[in-house]
């Protein structure tokens, strides 16, 4: 969808160590970037919150003439869907769903796939981090939206089998029905979503490999799991985090991507994919643009603010870092 | 440089040759081993238990997987890529070539546009740091890069088409005035970070001491501008061709959606969900093969470009 170049530096900052408190000190000088922190905090905590945000049902459908596709009014400050389901649930359940599938590609691929294999690939080094990154070269070059949908076409087609099985055997109960399709689309993100973690990290790692103080430990016999948690680890994290915040829009527009295409999470799960998809067509658009706008903006919204938030973040850390 | 470039070249084509047996033994594993195949898509929800057995004979999905993997590499290195159950049996690539056509034009007229706007801006951007203008000509372009596909590809003709009646929405080839719509939607998104690498490129550049000097011997500020800093900022650009062939594929698909553009993306949308292994398969491999052919060529095209960089084995970062 867009040319995914690594966002690159402003002024040369030189070799100044990217410590916690100087990123902090410096972001907070930066106003829109501040101004984008606190819309998305806003858009998560409505995601958390949904059901005291949202007074309305998102599922709740009114069959009557009036409320289908209804314009936005005092009481539906969103509208009504063509179920004459309220719109503004639906939006702030969306942002719940989006909330959702980020932290969990987020905790499985980034932090827990990426982090090792890059510190596996910087520290370990010659055959290893060949291996590695090659891999991860070659799936990138891969058509990744391809992949994903032939991932998601693939293990959807006993979902109703499955998900009736958990229903009746395990603990879901009726959220079966959402969490199968939902770890589904995980599932597709995830051999895409190591990649960019673990290169920034195994750079960073080859930088810090050579510091004095690793060949302290190392003199002092410490063990290499002990050496990359707690001399390596502290040292790469702040990089780190601000490539994590470069990817975020990313990982959520998988998953609004896979929904707007059918092969996202099931229809009954609000997302920002579901209601552009149905907004879509221009002429449905010229009738009924509330649609479209509703969902169209709050996402949009947020996915500038991450792209603010991870200019500004990239331009204070070391810029080199994610430059290829 | 010539004996240090081939070997080169040939680790990263020998790296390149098991991830992408890799890859096809992946992908081939996972459509086959999904419960559905192609014959079930095929035929509906109801059909007779023995024309479909007949079916998988004919195409031999009854015999065990690693015989179809090895009958697969082997129509493969005679150039025969299957067939497509979808389309009545034409082959992969009599279904495949005329919408990769398509896509393909599609694709290098956005390339076209992402780079010509993309680097003046950066340039611009870059010129102007420091004031006011910098942070704005960024962030309007950030701007344009969060707004998605979908809505940019629903309100852009719904104003250009419907209100103001500049263009007409219909597809009539790609080589037809029409396209410039489609091709506007699935381009602006990528502007910014190429204007964003432009800029930073620059600004790099700008430092270098050959550009004090050129201003130290009196020559006038465009020349330095553009013979001097331009010039040598744009090596970079050439690396981010590589880059952004995967990504233009997604906008692809959704421009091609939204536009009924009968192109690749829509092609594989259709042979995902029907399950049309060949194709899907075909898809996936040409897709990976191009793009690291892409990616090694621009290697070596940065080579003869800079004769500074001297290609090592371990392409550091």
């Amino acid at each position: 969808m867009q040319v995914s170049v690594a966002p690159a530096a402003s002024e040369d900052l030189g070799d100044r160590p990217a410590s916690r408190f100087r990123i902090l000190r410096e972001l907070s000088r930066k106003k829109i970037a501040m101004l984008a922190i606190v819309f998305l905090a806003a858009f998560y905590l409505a995601g958390i919150f949904a059901p005291w945000v949202a007074q309305d049902d998102p599922h709740l459908q009114r069959l009557t003439l009036e409320d289908r596709l209804a314009s936005p009014t005092a009481d539906h400050w969103f509208g009504k869907d063509a179920a004459g389901r309220d719109l503004f649930a639906q939006v702030v359940y969306s942002a719940r769903t989006t909330l959702l599938f980020t932290l969990t590609v987020l905790l499985t691929g980034s932090l827990f796939l990426g982090l090792s294999l890059g510190l596996l690939a910087g520290y370990r080094g010659g055959w290893i981090d060949s291996a590695i990154m090659r891999v991860g070269e070659t799936l990138s070059g891969v058509p990744t939206l391809l992949l994903m949908l032939a991932i998601s076409a693939a293990f959807r087609t006993r979902l109703n089998d499955v998900s009736f099985w958990l229903k009746e055997n395990t603990f879901l109960a009726d959220d079966a029905r959402a969490i199968v399709p939902f770890l589904i689309i995980v599932l597709a993100a995830l051999p895409f979503a190591w990649i960019s973690s673990a290169r920034i990290v195994r750079s960073q790692v080859f930088a810090i490999r050579e510091q004095e103080y690793i060949l302290a430990a190392e003199t002092i016999g410490a063990s290499t799991t002990r050496l990359l948690a707690r001399h390596v680890f502290p040292g790469v994290l702040p990089v780190f985090l601000v490539g994590l915040s470069a990817g975020m829009a990313g990982i959520a527009g998988t998953e609004v991507a896979l929904s707007f295409l059918g092969l996202g999470v099931d229809p009954s799960t609000p997302s920002f994919g579901t209601l552009l998809r149905n907004a879509s067509g221009v002429r449905t658009f010229q009738e009924f643009p509330h649609l479209l706008l509703v969902a169209g903006i709050p996402y949009l919204l947020f996915i500038y603010a991450w792209n603010l938030l991870g200019d500004a973040l990239v331009d204070i850390v070391e810029p080199r870092t994610f430059r290829r | 440089m010539s004996q240090g470039l081939a070997g080169y070249i040939i680790r990263r084509l020998l790296w390149t040759v098991p991830v992408i047996i890799a890859i096809s033994i992946l992908v081939f594993l996972l459509l086959r081993l999904a419960p559905q195949d192609p014959i079930d898509s095929l035929l509906g929800q109801r059909y007779d238990e023995e024309i479909a057995e007949r079916l998988r004979q004919k195409y031999g999905y009854d015999r065990p997987l690693h015989v179809q993997y090895l009958k697969y590499v082997q129509n493969l290195f005679q150039g025969d890529l299957g067939v497509s159950t979808q389309h009545g049996d034409f082959s992969v690539a009599e279904v495949v070539i005329p919408k990769i056509r398509v896509s393909a034009g599609l694709n290098i007229m956005a390339m076209i546009l992402i780079f010509g706007l993309g680097i003046p801006v950066g340039v611009y951007a870059a010129l102007v740091r420091g004031s006011f203008l910098d942070p704005l000509v960024i962030g309007f372009w950030l701007f344009v890069d969060a707004v998605p596909i979908f809505v940019s590809g629903v309100v852009a003709p719904w104003l250009f088409a419907l209100q103001l009646g500049w263009v007409d929405l219909t597809y009539e080839g790609v080589l037809h005035p029409n396209i410039i719509l489609p091709v506007f939607v699935m381009s602006l998104p990528g502007v910014a970070g190429v204007a964003r690498l432009m800029r930073a490129s620059v600004i790099q550049v700008s430092n270098e001491e050959y550009v004090r000097t050129a201003r130290a011997k009196g020559l006038r500020e465009r020349t330095v501008v553009v013979t001097h800093v331009v010039r040598n900022a744009l090596l970079p650009m050439v690396t981010v061709i590589g880059l952004s062939l995967p990504g233009l594929f997604a906008g692809s698909l959704f421009v091609e959606l939204l536009f009924g553009i009968p192109g690749i993306g829509r092609e594989a949308l259709r042979a995902a969900r029907g399950f049309d292994f060949d194709v899907v398969l075909g898809l996936v491999l040409f897709g990976s093969i191009l793009f690291v052919l892409a990616n090694i060529l621009i290697d070596i095209a940065y080579g003869f470009i800079d004769p500074r960089i001297r290609i090592t084995a371990t392409r550091g970062n």
